[in-house]
């Protein structure tokens, strides 16, 4: 499970140099390849009446991104780093599985989606449909330079919002085999308000205590490995509190087990996972079901 | 039989050009898309010459060009870097890995830095395979 071999997926306007930059703290633990992906998607170049594929523009768009490339890729290996490069033509979320395999990549990093709503109704979240696809992580990388209550690497203090499902299990499994980069940890469990209303205060104290109890075992596995860990109860809508409880705990990334929901349900009614990817300011790590 | 020489490189329209170079040239021309591949076929096919990209997936030219030059088997294999990646970068970065403890190899003797020219191509082949 250690990260030695990172995939950085770019459209360039979300993910830039600086981002890398800051996941370069992987070298702590155990990073040793830093491979680049850029997609070109497929209607950009395809096939229109009249013009044909737009060859031209397909080598534009592919030199472009390869200058980008070249340029980061220098800084890498002068730090002694391995470094690899994709620029494909196609679906983002079908090349980039096609990649990881390829590669066999640890972790897989993109930017935040900028599919409106609707679009993202129609076809789709990209981040979601990566991790359905993939069966590794998936870190949603956001600039630390837009948010005002992020400070310091993704790495150095994580929140782990945990569900108890076996995705956030192996979330926390994750997050111990990353210790060289860690500060402190946070967990939390946000308890639906349902089983809070309507009954006694001595029931919602016995709710919050449970919860705190189990809360508490995961800290004592990261105190046991040497990394400070303290527990929170939140209550509420799951996206809304996490975001909360990242702001207040000052946290640098929100880790969390990806949805197991299917694609229908989960178009309909959404996930917390998806909320956390494409809205929270935080970056976010997804940790997907398959490594249950 | 013309020379065998092993263009290393993922980008197929770069190994279209440097084939035809060769083919033009009288030299039987190899392929191989990344730097893992490289390797097989040096190792099977015995070229007298390595054309080598650097910046390619699975494996780099960087690593493939160390892994050749510390491995007495395979050390006398000539290889002419081919690559948008400065030679400067290319030498701090082997300069880098053997700071870190990995062997220390030698500069690469041929080296340009894309784009070429053919003919440029073709007389640096030449230079090399003398």
């Amino acid at each position: 499970m250690k990260i030695k071999k990172i995939l950085f997926v770019t459209k360039f306007e979300e993910l830039g140099y600086d981002a890398l930059k800051a996941l370069l703290s992987l070298r702590k633990s155990a990073l040793e390849h830093v491979v680049f992906m850029h997609v070109i998607e497929r209607d950009k170049v395809a096939m229109q009446r009249g013009v044909g594929y737009k060859k031209d523009e397909a080598i534009r768009l592919k030199e472009t991104a390869n200058i980008r490339f070249i340029d980061w890729a220098e800084r890498l290996f002068e730090q002694g780093l391995e470094v690899g490069v994709y620029i494909q033509v196609g679906s983002l979320a079908a090349e980039v599985a096609k990649a990881v395999r390829k590669e066999e990549a640890d972790l897989v990093v993109i930017g935040r989606s900028h599919k409106t709503a609707m679009e993202q109704f129609y076809s789709g979240s990209t981040v979601i449909e990566l991790i359905r696809r993939l069966s590794i992580p998936v870190l949603v990388y956001k600039p630390v330079s837009n948010n005002p209550f992020v400070t310091g690497t993704p790495f150095q203090r994580p929140l782990i919002a945990s569900d108890w499902s076996p995705a956030s299990l192996s979330a926390v499994d994750y997050v111990l085999q990353l210790k060289p980069l860690i500060e402190e940890v946070r967990v939390i469990h946000v308890a639906d308000e349902d089983a809070i209303e309507g009954s006694s205060v001595m029931n919602a104290q016995k709710t919050r205590k449970e919860v705190k109890a189990r809360l508490e075992e995961i800290c004592t596995r990261f105190q046991s490995a040497g990394i400070a860990a303290r527990s929170h109860v939140y209550v509420g809508r799951p996206a809304q509190e996490i975001e909360k409880a990242a702001q207040e705990c000052q946290a640098t990334m929100v880790v969390l087990g990806s949805s197991s929901k299917n694609r229908w349900v989960e178009r309909w009614i959404g996930s917390t996972p998806r909320a956390i990817a494409e809205q929270s300011a935080f970056p976010a790590l997804l940790i997907p079901p398959a490594m249950e | 039989m013309g020379k065998k020489v092993l263009v290393v490189d993922d980008d197929p329209d770069v190994r279209l050009f440097s084939t035809t170079v060769l083919e033009e040239n009288g030299y039987l021309p190899l392929e191989a898309e990344n730097g893992e591949e490289g390797l097989r076929m040096i190792k099977s096919e015995k070229p007298d010459l390595v054309i080598l990209d650097v910046l390619m997936p699975r494996q780099s030219g960087i690593r493939l060009f160390r892994q050749l030059k510390i491995d007495a088997a395979l050390k006398d294999v000539k290889v002419l870097i081919l690559s948008g990646i400065a030679k400067k970068t290319f030498l701090r970065s082997q300069q880098a890995l053997t700071e870190f403890g990995e062997g220390q190899v030698p500069e690469p003797e041929f080296y340009i830095e894309k784009p070429v020219d053919a003919e440029v191509l073709a007389s640096t082949i030449k230079k090399a395979l003398e």
